[in-house]
């Protein structure tokens, strides 16, 4: 069994039940809880290290409950959303959730949020290097291959690239994407980074019709794909 | 309309007339008297005794006789200037005078009163078609009754309510008028109400009641009383002509017939609305539950498969079964989201969150969500990268894409790819979808977006038919347009068009 705890957080039944199962079978130590209420309880009990987290709580919001789980932990959050509610996942994600699921989601997308969650706690800081298929990020380097042909970045470039590796498997809001490239004063730039990382999508991917790398998360933000 | 039905009084005026009638025929016959008999004098007073039977009447024509055959004697029979008679046969010529001058006016005012009498009549007929035509152009139980209140009023020159029995509470009554500032009040009600019991419990005859003022007037047909009209006057008590009243229960009996037939027609009318209705309404829920329940066989059958059977299938039946039920759980899940957002779209509560977004996103995001189908599908996409932005809510467009690219992967065949081209045409951005399917028969092109509308094919294409008209729903709450059209060459081109992005570089931001 790995080491890694995952709290599942949802007032369904089936669903704790499909998700515990899942897990299990591979290797994650589960812990489940009902309402908002278990669910802070149970992270300062257990201190999971991934905590899923549905929206629809009975007692309290989950958009209030990573508030408030934020105010002294930074354990990554993956919420659980239905479509229609956008603006819902926007407003968690804003509130310090790191990733998001919406339901209903296959056992894929589960396992991929999931391992990219782990692996900001996971990557030392002697790995950073990201690999995913032919594309090569070395960041201690500042070097970025493709099929080990070296491919010129602008800063900005460079700095976006490097962002999203960061956060590798996860979404990143436009806004966060912004803020840490640009600055706080470039939260609404939209059309710029949208500009930034066209230009990106045209030097790294092989389609940049069709990216394969990063990925677009309508109305929410970017993913880096990392597996 | 105003008919004068007075009967003519005395008029001493006719006599006066016959009187100088008879003084000019007399002067005439002086002047002719050289040149003519006597007898033939008396023809001129012969024409003053038909003329005033025709013009003045009987009593006239009498006088005038009478007065002609004692001037004629006078003046014209020897011996002149005096009553007396000479030769007998001159008092054959007064009477023969007297009598057909009494004759021809007999005859002249009898035709005269059935000329009075027809066009009376005339009028009177004239009158009932006037409001029979009235009624059969009134659409409403409200217009008929006040063209009938303002017909009676204009013939009689009174006011006229129709009180009718209340339809939700039919021992209350409600009055109609075409005289907005009329008074009505208690005692109209109690009167009216009184009347209308009065006739329910047995019929009687109609008869006006002598020196009032409102006249309660039960309109009454085969099926019994109806309603009551009445007739007010403010000033005077009401008083008609044995004529009037003649014609005022003519325009009764029209008018309770009339009305009662309006209010039955109004009542099937409005049962068999609801009976349309109703059938609708069940079609709709019959064609909703089996598009629930039919992906759920697939489901719960390979489920129950994996289940009980799993241990006799080998690896390829299970993949195939649970590819099976893989793409019937997502066709479930697509006809929820439909009949979420159509209820959501119902009820005006479809909320839009607008922000900038590229169309290659967004076609992204639609072909993604159709999953596997979309992945066996040969796909044509050119989507020219320096597209401007679209200001729209992306969850919904994306549905209203997904909605199009299902109803394209429906109607065409494995083999044949589907476009997806954007591009942009006069400031706007315009999306088109082709496939090469059947294609849609031209008188059914403006109806492919109405809900629950289906190209009539007898194969398996599932669905109730909403997805289009939802995507028209949502392309149009945008400010957008969407129609289709047959391609040349075969199937159907679906032409989505949505203003592009025109926020100034600055400004652009999210809305949450």
């Amino acid at each position: 069994m790995s080491d890694n705890k995952i709290l599942i957080v949802d007032d369904e039944g089936a669903i704790r039940r499909f998700l515990r199962v899942t897990l299990k079978a591979h290797d994650y130590t589960v812990f489940e809880a009902a309402s908002g209420k278990e669910a802070i309880s149970s992270t300062a009990d257990n201190k999971p290290d991934v905590i899923i987290l549905d929206l629809g709580l009975p007692d309290v919001d989950g958009v209030e409950v990573t508030r408030m789980i934020r105010e002294w932990s930074q354990i990554p959050i993956i919420i659980l959303s239905i479509r229609g509610s956008e603006s819902d996942k926007i407003a968690a994600l804003d509130a310090g959730a790191d990733d998001y699921l919406t339901k209903p989601f296959g056992v894929g997308e589960l396992l991929a949020r999931v391992r990219a969650s782990l692996r900001r706690i996971n990557v030392a800081a002697n790995e950073p290097v990201f690999t995913s298929n032919d594309l090569v990020v070395d960041l201690a380097q500042r070097r970025v291959t493709i099929n080990d042909n070296d491919i010129q970045l602008t800063p900005n470039e460079y700095e976006l690239l490097r962002v999203l590796v960061n956060h590798a498997g996860k979404v990143i809001t436009h806004n966060h994407l912004l803020r840490e490239v640009w600055g706080p004063e470039y939260g609404n730039e939209f059309h710029m980074l949208h500009v930034n990382i066209s230009n990106l999508r045209h030097k790294i991917e092989p389609e940049p019709a069709r990216p394969k790398f990063i990925i677009t998360e309508p109305g929410v933000g970017y993913r880096l794909k990392a597996d | 309309m105003n008919m004068k039905l007075g009967r003519a009084g005395i008029h001493w005026r006719k006599y006066i007339f016959g009187l100088c009638l008879v003084v000019a025929g007399t002067i005439l016959g002086h002047l002719v008297q050289t040149f003519f008999d006597p007898t033939n004098i008396i023809m001129i007073y012969l024409l003053c005794v038909t003329v005033s039977a025709v013009f003045w009447g009987l009593g006239p024509s009498v006088f005038v006789a009478v007065a002609g055959v004692l001037t004629f004697d006078f003046f014209f029979v020897p011996p002149h200037h005096t009553l007396a008679v000479d030769d007998t046969q001159y008092l054959f010529t007064f009477i023969a005078l007297l009598v057909v001058g009494v004759i021809i006016s007999y005859l002249t005012s009898r035709t005269r009163r059935q000329t009075e009498e027809a066009i009376r009549k005339e009028k009177e007929t004239s009158a009932l078609y006037t409001l029979g035509h009235d009624l059969a152009i009134a659409s409403s139980l409200d217009s008929y009754i006040k063209a009938i209140t303002r017909r009676v009023r204009e013939t009689f020159g009174y006011d006229v309510i129709v009180f009718l029995p209340d339809e939700k509470n039919t021992r209350n009554i409600r009055p109609y008028t075409d005289t907005p500032d009329i008074s009505i009040d208690n005692t109209d009600f109690t009167e009216a109400l009184s009347t209308l019991r009065r006739f329910s419990e047995n019929k009687q005859d109609i008869n006006l009641q002598q020196h009032s003022k409102s006249q309660y007037l039960p309109l009454v047909t085969a099926r019994g009383i109806i309603g009551i009209m009445t007739l007010k006057n403010p000033g005077s008590p009401i008083e008609l002509t044995s004529e009037q009243e003649q014609l005022l229960k003519a325009y009764i009996d029209l008018a309770a017939v009339a009305i009662e037939g309006i209010i039955l027609a109004d009542q099937a009318r409005y049962a068999q609305v609801i009976q349309e209705t109703e059938k609708l309404q069940n079609a709709l829920l019959n064609a909703i539950s089996h598009d629930l329940k039919t992906p759920l066989v697939s489901v719960i059958g390979v489920l129950s498969s994996l289940q009980e059977e799993g241990m006799h299938l080998d690896e390829n039946a299970k993949e195939n079964l649970i590819q099976v039920a893989r793409e019937e759980a997502d066709k479930l899940n697509h006809l929820i989201s439909n009949l979420l957002d159509e209820s959501r779209i119902e009820a005006g509560a479809i909320k839009i969150t607008k922000q900038p977004v590229e169309i290659q996103d967004l076609v992204g995001s639609a072909l993604e969500q159709l999953g596997a189908r979309a992945k066996r599908h040969r796909f044509k996409i050119e989507i020219p990268p320096e597209l401007p932005f679209v200001y729209v809510d992306v969850g919904l467009i994306v549905q209203a894409l997904v909605n199009v690219i299902d109803n394209a992967l429906k109607y065409s065949p494995q083999d044949t790819p589907i476009e997806i081209k954007a591009q942009t045409v006069d400031e706007q951005l315009q999306i088109e979808i082709i496939d090469m399917g059947v294609g849609i028969p031209p008188q059914d092109i403006d109806r492919i977006f109405d809900k629950f509308y289906r190209i009539q094919r007898p194969d398996n294409v599932s669905g109730t038919g909403m997805g289009l008209s939802i995507s028209k729903g949502i392309i149009e709450a945008h400010g957008g347009y969407i129609e289709a059209n047959n391609h040349p060459g075969g199937g159907t081109v679906i032409r989505i068009s949505l203003s592009s992005d025109k926020t100034p570089f600055n400004e652009r931001k999210f809305t949450e």
